[in-house]
């Protein structure tokens, strides 16, 4: 019983990586960038969310609507100013940039809104769902429910949609894609938007389950989803919802029946097994390199 | 080599007096122990962002963990003279030394599964084991968990931060101009090239890395006997992006640039201690800005160095005197010899029998077969997509045949390395040019020299007799090859800087560096003016005779490959349709249907 407790713990949170890990994903599909400030999103999600519910007092969707906007805005312009110049350079320049990035909005929110942590007003309350003795929290359902329809949808979006196609072209080579009219500069913001709306929704989430919110508070979820992706193999979005998974409940498993302190050091663990054994990830694909 | 010991010992000199006039003024009072305190950190900051700047300035990689391997340093450090149950003053240097080893273990354990892989992993990997190093210390009983650690002995004075400092530094010179310098800074320019040129990169990879995180421990160790009191909280991230932000400000590759940040980044924050909350604000910046607008440093990654500087002050003169140069004496120009026919039983070079490879469905190549003789010069020809390029990759290794033997001189290479197919005699040029191109051409060649030279890490470091036998004989060889090209009075410049038809050129020269007894030529003519052609067909017919190798040419110019080979082989849709003398070749007619269309 204890094992079905936590294993439904870590679909729970496993939703919220795999929902985070489909922006690193998207971003480093086309870029193979790592998009460090990608968990700082979260974060300002969540902020945006909060300001527009008690400071502004817009009720719990439109907060939500807002800090899909923000977010998409900010994931757009950072790529603007901060990567995009830097596409020719090497790779370590712009990976130099996200972490200033990174370091850059953790700051601003600490400034803005002192480094403490704050409550976060969750509006998704409701009865929890008994099956068979065992008491689903309500917030679990809705969560599990949002990441996995979001995925479809996403999903449905890459594949059958005319800017989904593009961006599943750019990703595979940039220079043909943009010789057959595909407009670069349009899909790639379109990916950072969407990646960044569904690190929104992740954080509103997040916040809603764990309430606590706080400038840092990205850091961590980013680290762990990016390792998601890896795990479920880069690049490729059902290998992101699949790794997200696996590592919500990885982690919570850890959590229930090791230690809670080990459960990092388990994650990482889990990526440095990944990249020995099979580095393209459990669904990617071994890259060729063109020489 | 005159030269260069005299600028050893005026840099020495310079360093002894520095430390003379240091140690006069504490003794005097005049610095008082507030500011000795800020120079020890300086001192300690300097070591972990030039230990830093190898992995990321030289070898090209990002580590956000560098700041965890200090902490290890500093702990196993701390935990030796707290136990050894000897006069811990006594043993303070072989404490340091144990500081530096236990993070290099750590650094070995991260850097095998991170940098084995293309890609950033280590990144992600060094940012997460910061975080670990952080969070085990704080749960493990042996290291005072979150209180810390208390009661260190305070050890580290002056002298020893001045001498380490000195050394570390003398060592990153060293090291970064020794053949295994030339190694990591190849693997930064092309990880393909430097294979290609027989640099084993994931080797070079992993101990470059390695090397960081000693010097990272040993600065621990000082940090450790500085401080006295360890909190596992000045070992986390934050600490990293310290370092990170020296590194990239100094510029990245730059030693003094690295120094120079070092020092100004350790005094700034003491002297404006009231506006420390925004310190993170302004590195954050400080980084973006940096890489966007001035990524080469505020001080760009020109070295500074003593020796320039006098001989501007005393002469006048922008740049200091060129070394002297054991230079070879002049190889006649000959006029290249007609070539007598390869004897028919001339020893079998290569030989590659039904090779094939599949991607996904499709199937790029299939069964080729090619013989090759010593001396012998072949043509590989085809249509664009024929597979040319791809016998080329599975030669040398770089794709993995999916059926298939390759034999050189009677020994299966299949799945051999690529820098070890070098070893056995195969070296390559590239269809679209790869060259180290920041790099001065006479290190591209030099760096392809790597396995002729014998001196380990230590002996180049130490600048021991066989370095410098060993460097003066490749550098000797390396202007004996540029004099064949042409290219000798460009031996300074960088790669990048050369006109096309000379990088090609210098492609050329590299892969012969290696002394390969069979040289694969990936489109040499590709871009060249007829004029420049001719000189090239000229120059390949030289090569092939004076170097004594033989020659698998890729061209599409017919008449190159008409009036150089001496067999040619057509391939069409991965499939080898032809084989024959350059006559042959021309009459047949599936070659014409391959090139013209129709039946």
């Amino acid at each position: 019983m204890k094992f079905l407790q936590q294993l439904i713990n870590g679909l729970q949170v496993g939703s919220i990586y795999a929902l985070i890990a489909l922006g690193y994903t998207m971003v480093y599909g086309v870029l193979q960038l790592i998009n460090f400030a990608h968990g700082d999103i979260i974060m300002v999600g969540a902020y945006t969310a909060m300001v527009a519910m008690t400071m502004l007092g817009i009720p719990f969707w439109a907060a939500t609507l807002a800090a899909i906007a923000v977010c998409a805005a900010l994931g757009v312009t950072i790529d603007r100013i901060a990567y995009k110049p830097l596409r020719a350079m090497p790779r370590i320049n712009s990976l130099i940039t996200a972490i200033g990035v990174s370091l850059l909005l953790q700051n601003a929110a600490q400034l803005i809104f002192s480094p403490n942590p704050q409550t976060f007003p969750s509006e998704l309350k409701g009865a929890p769902i008994s099956i068979g003795g065992l008491d689903i929290g309500f917030i679990t359902v809705v969560i599990i429910f949002v990441a996995v329809l979001l995925m479809l949808l996403l999903q449905a979006f890459v594949h059958k949609t005319r800017m989904g196609k593009a961006m599943r072209a750019v990703s595979e080579d940039m220079g043909a894609a943009q010789l057959m009219g595909i407009n670069l500069s349009t899909t790639i913001s379109l990916t950072f938007a969407i990646g960044s709306a569904l690190a929104a929704i992740g954080a509103v989430l997040y916040c809603s389950a764990y309430s606590r919110i706080a400038p840092t508070m990205g850091a961590l979820p980013g680290l762990k989803a990016f390792i998601a992706a890896v795990l479920g193999g880069i690049g490729v979005l059902p290998g992101a919802m699949l790794g997200g998974f696996i590592m919500g409940i990885a982690e919570s498993l850890t959590k229930g029946f090791i230690s809670s302190q080990l459960a990092d050091a388990v994650v990482f663990g889990i990526l440095i097994v990944v990249l020995l054994v099979k580095p393209s990830g459990i669904l990617g694909r071994r890259a060729h390199e063109k020489v | 080599m005159r030269k260069k010991l005299q600028s050893y010992g005026l840099n020495i000199l310079a360093l002894a007096l520095l430390y003379g006039l240091m140690s006069f003024l504490i003794g005097q009072g005049a610095i008082n122990k507030y500011y000795l305190g800020i120079l020890l950190s300086a001192g300690i900051a300097i070591i972990m962002a030039v230990s830093l700047n190898l992995t990321i300035g030289l070898l090209g990689e990002l580590a956000l963990g560098h700041a965890g391997f200090m902490g290890v340093g500093a702990y196993a450090a701390a935990l030796f003279t707290k136990n050894i149950g000897m006069d811990p003053a006594t043993v303070f240097p072989l404490t340091l030394l144990l500081g530096g080893l236990a993070a290099a273990v750590f650094g070995l354990i991260i850097g095998i599964p991170a940098l084995r892989l293309k890609g950033d992993y280590l990144a992600i990997i060094t940012l997460g084991f910061g975080e670990i190093i952080r969070v085990l210390i704080i749960n493990l009983d042996f290291t005072g968990g979150a209180r810390g650690m208390r009661g260190i002995p305070r050890i580290t004075n002056f002298t020893y931060v001045y001498v380490l400092v000195a050394l570390v530094v003398a060592v990153m010179f060293t090291l970064g101009r020794s053949r295994h310098g030339r190694a990591i800074l190849s693997i930064r320019e092309d990880p393909v090239a430097a294979e290609a040129s027989g640099i084993p990169t994931t080797y070079y990879r992993i101990f470059a890395f390695t090397v960081a995180a000693f010097f990272a421990g040993v600065a621990g160790g000082l940090y450790a006997h500085y401080v006295g009191v360890l909190d596992p909280n000045n070992f986390g991230f934050m600490k990293s992006i310290e370092y990170l932000v020296m590194v990239v400000l100094g510029g990245m590759g730059s030693i003094t640039g690295a120094i120079s940040a070092a020092l100004v980044l350790t005094a700034l924050p003491e002297l404006l201690r009231q506006f420390s909350e925004y310190r993170m604000l302004v590195y954050s910046l400080l980084l973006i800005g940096m890489m966007l607008f001035r990524p080469a440093g505020l001080l760009g990654i020109r070295e500074f160095s003593l020796t320039g500087l006098l001989s501007y002050v005393f002469r006048r003169c922008p740049h200091a005197e060129p070394e002297e140069r054991e230079m070879p004496q002049a190889v006649a120009q000959e006029a290249p010899p007609l070539r007598p026919p390869v004897a028919e039983d001339a020893p079998v070079l290569l030989s590659a029998q039904r090779l094939g490879i599949q991607f996904g469905g499709l199937k790029a190549l299939t069964d080729f077969d090619v013989t090759i003789h010593a001396g012998e010069i072949v043509g590989l020809i085809g249509p664009n997509g024929a597979g040319k390029t791809t016998v080329f990759n599975l030669l040398t290794n770089v794709y993995l045949p999916t059926s298939g033997v390759i034999e050189v001189e009677g020994v299966n290479v299949v799945g051999v390395p690529t820098h070890e197919i070098t070893q056995v005699g195969i070296a390559r040029t590239f269809q679209n040019i790869r060259l180290f191109r920041k790099l001065t051409v006479l290190d591209n060649v030099k760096i392809a020299y790597h396995n002729q030279m014998q001196y380990t890490s230590l002996e180049g470091t130490l600048r021991l007799p066989r370095y410098w036998s060993e460097e003066a004989r490749a550098n000797a060889r390396a202007y004996q090859l540029l004099r064949v090209f042409g290219l000798e009075k460009l031996a300074e410049e960088r790669a990048d800087s050369l006109p096309y038809g000379a990088q090609r050129k210098l492609e050329i020269a590299r892969a012969l560096a290696t002394n390969p007894k069979l040289l694969l030529l990936d489109e040499p003519a590709a871009g060249m003016n007829p004029i420049e052609t001719q000189d090239l067909m000229a120059t390949i017919r030289n090569i092939c005779d004076r170097f004594n190798v033989a020659i698998l040419l890729i061209e599409h110019d017919m008449s190159l490959v008409m009036g150089i080979c001496e067999r040619i082989v057509v391939l069409d849709y991965g499939q080898m349709i032809a084989l024959g003398t350059p006559d042959e070749i021309r009459r047949d007619p599936k070659v014409i249907g391959a090139y013209l269309g129709g039946e």
